[in-house]
């Protein structure tokens, strides 16, 4: 076993050389630090060490529960309230379409294809129904949807679909128990508070060098990730739902959420991805690869099922609309935090656990490679610009004076 | 500069990712620009991260859009100072996408763009975006090396 300072150098080692080849290959520093975590834990326990990258040791434990905690903090904190206020009804049909279709679906393919137990397979379902709200988001700012009213549903939508999945991780796994009732009515009076509380907190101590606003999100943070555990819920869940309520304040405070994400991006998010690759089995990927394959095509099949009639709703064209439902289908940090909340309760096995993270990674991967290697070329056409073009006059909102 | 060729260059852009090529590739196309009267344009295109990841996205997002906004400041007072109408864009998605379709919007009559040197497994991986635009660019596109 290495000391506490070697562990830690092994682990930042390992961080800045998966942060080297997200620059190099243009991926996210998430995803190649979920790989380097496989690859690093797989090499370094058959080589080096039998206990490999010792991801259960406590403190990794906590700065990886931290990362997963301010992350979605960050997550939550991203909604534009103004936008969900004014499409809330299109968000909340979309985003629940968005939930509840690979939910379901993924859950039954798991009992009934795969022949899981019922447990793991909601923990599966739960795990692939997630969506992530920065790639359609960066989609729509590349096309310049993001100001149309149908971007602005699509946007909102996300939020609610992933809200429906931290929501379902939750309260499915979690007793329903008197501690259930004061976690849910402690929350909401918390929820309540928060908003009115923490900009005028800020406004009379805020601004200085010792850093309160972070030390008093923290404390929020870990007090409800506190209080949601003892009631045998996640912590994500009251994180994500405090980023929420706090999205019109401190999440528009740009140099608070700036200091966040050094911390968070830093050390945080490296020992959470990290550690959540270490847990992949490559061994029992490589013995039944075709559970992985059932459980993307499911996730993928179940979100165009659910997402492409909502999106044919809005009487869009069928390819742009293939594309949209093609990025919705993506969502890695959600699908980790839920795949890793399985694998910590023992609601799935560590086999199950490499197949869901297997999945989540090729739902993240392969939509983005299929959009760039198929949509793209097309992109560059001028003719089909000229289309995305009239396209884009026709959803342009009419100004008053034009109206 | 007075060959022929590039009689009816009004509208040159310019495809800037502050490195030192694009630099290179700057400096000739302000030149041009000032020689033949023509209007420049600059776009910088942040790439996002793939698969894109909410706090990160935006990030990279912020720091992309400071990072170029700071280019453009001096870029403005030299534009300034040859008498060449400037207008600069900060855009995100894939580069070669955006250079191409600022390209349409803009009728340019010229895209000039620095030669960065990738290794062939970059290029495969990822392709090259001068070769990208050279291959679907409606106008002349100048590669300066």
């Amino acid at each position: 076993m290495m000391n506490t300072w070697a562990l830690s150098a092994l682990w930042v080692g390992l961080a800045l050389a998966a942060t080297l080849l997200a620059i190099w290959f243009k991926v996210s520093t998430a995803l190649s630090e979920i790989v380097v975590g496989t690859v690093a834990q797989l090499v370094i326990g058959v080589f080096l060490a039998k206990e490999g990258l010792a991801g259960n040791t406590q403190w990794i434990t906590f700065l990886a529960g931290t990362g997963a905690i301010v992350l979605t903090f960050l997550a939550g904190a991203e909604l534009d309230p103004a936008i969900f206020k004014t499409k809330w009804r299109e968000a909340t049909v979309i985003g629940l379409a968005g939930f509840f279709g690979p939910f379901l679906g993924c859950t039954a393919i798991a009992h009934y294809v795969l022949h899981w137990a019922i447990m793991p397979s909601w923990l599966c379902g739960v795990a692939l129904s997630t969506t992530s709200v920065a790639v359609v988001y960066a989609v729509m700012l590349e096309l310049g949807f993001n100001v149309t009213e149908y971007g602005k549903a699509i946007l909102a939508a996300c939020f609610i679909n992933d809200l429906g999945t931290v929501i379902a991780l939750g309260l499915i796994f979690s007793p329903f128990t008197i501690k259930t009732v004061i976690f849910v009515v402690v929350s909401v009076v918390v929820f309540v508070v928060l908003p009115f509380l923490t900009p005028r907190f800020f406004k009379k101590y805020g601004g200085r060098v010792s850093e309160l606003e972070a030390k008093y999100l923290l404390f929020f943070l870990f007090a409800m990730g506190g209080l949601a555990l003892w009631a045998g819920s996640e912590p994500v869940l009251p994180a994500y739902m405090i980023g929420m309520v706090l999205a019109g304040t401190v999440g528009k405070d740009h140099s608070l959420i700036r200091r966040l994400r050094t911390l968070t991006f830093g050390l945080l998010t490296p020992f959470y991805f990290i550690r959540a690759g270490s847990f992949v089995s490559v061994s029992a990927l490589w013995a039944a690869p075709v559970t992985l394959l059932v459980l993307f095509g499911a996730k993928s099949l179940f979100k165009a099922v659910a997402v492409y009639p909502a999106v044919r709703v809005h009487k869009y064209d069928g390819k742009a609309g293939a594309y949209y439902t093609l990025m919705m289908s993506t969502g890695l940090t959600f699908g980790t935090i839920s795949a890793l909340f399985g694998l910590n309760h023992q609601i799935i096995t560590p086999a199950q656990y490499s197949y869901i993270v297997g999945a989540v990674i090729a739902s993240a991967v392969i939509p983005t490679l299929i959009a760039n290697s198929f949509f793209l070329p097309h992109h560059l056409l001028p003719h089909h610009r000229a289309g995305k073009k009239a396209e884009k006059e026709v959803m342009r909102p009419v100004p008053a004076e034009e109206g | 500069m007075g060959s022929p060729v590039f009689v009816g260059i009004q509208r040159i852009l310019v495809a800037f990712d502050a490195s030192p090529h694009a630099e290179h590739a700057l400096d000739v196309a302000l030149a041009m620009a000032g020689d033949m009267k023509a209007k420049l344009f600059v776009i910088a295109v942040i790439r996002p991260p793939e698969p894109a990841e909410s706090a990160e996205f935006h990030a990279v997002l912020e720091d992309g859009q400071e990072r170029f906004e700071k280019c453009f400041i001096p870029l403005r007072e030299r534009a300034r100072q040859k008498d060449v109408e400037l207008e600069t864009d900060i855009v995100l998605g894939h580069p070669a996408e955006q250079i191409i379709h600022k390209a349409d919007v803009i009728q340019a009559s010229l895209i000039v763009m620095g030669k960065r040197s990738h290794t062939i497994l970059h290029r495969w991986m990822l392709g090259s975006n001068s070769e990208r635009v050279l291959r679907y660019a409606h106008c002349p596109v100048m590669i300066v090396h």
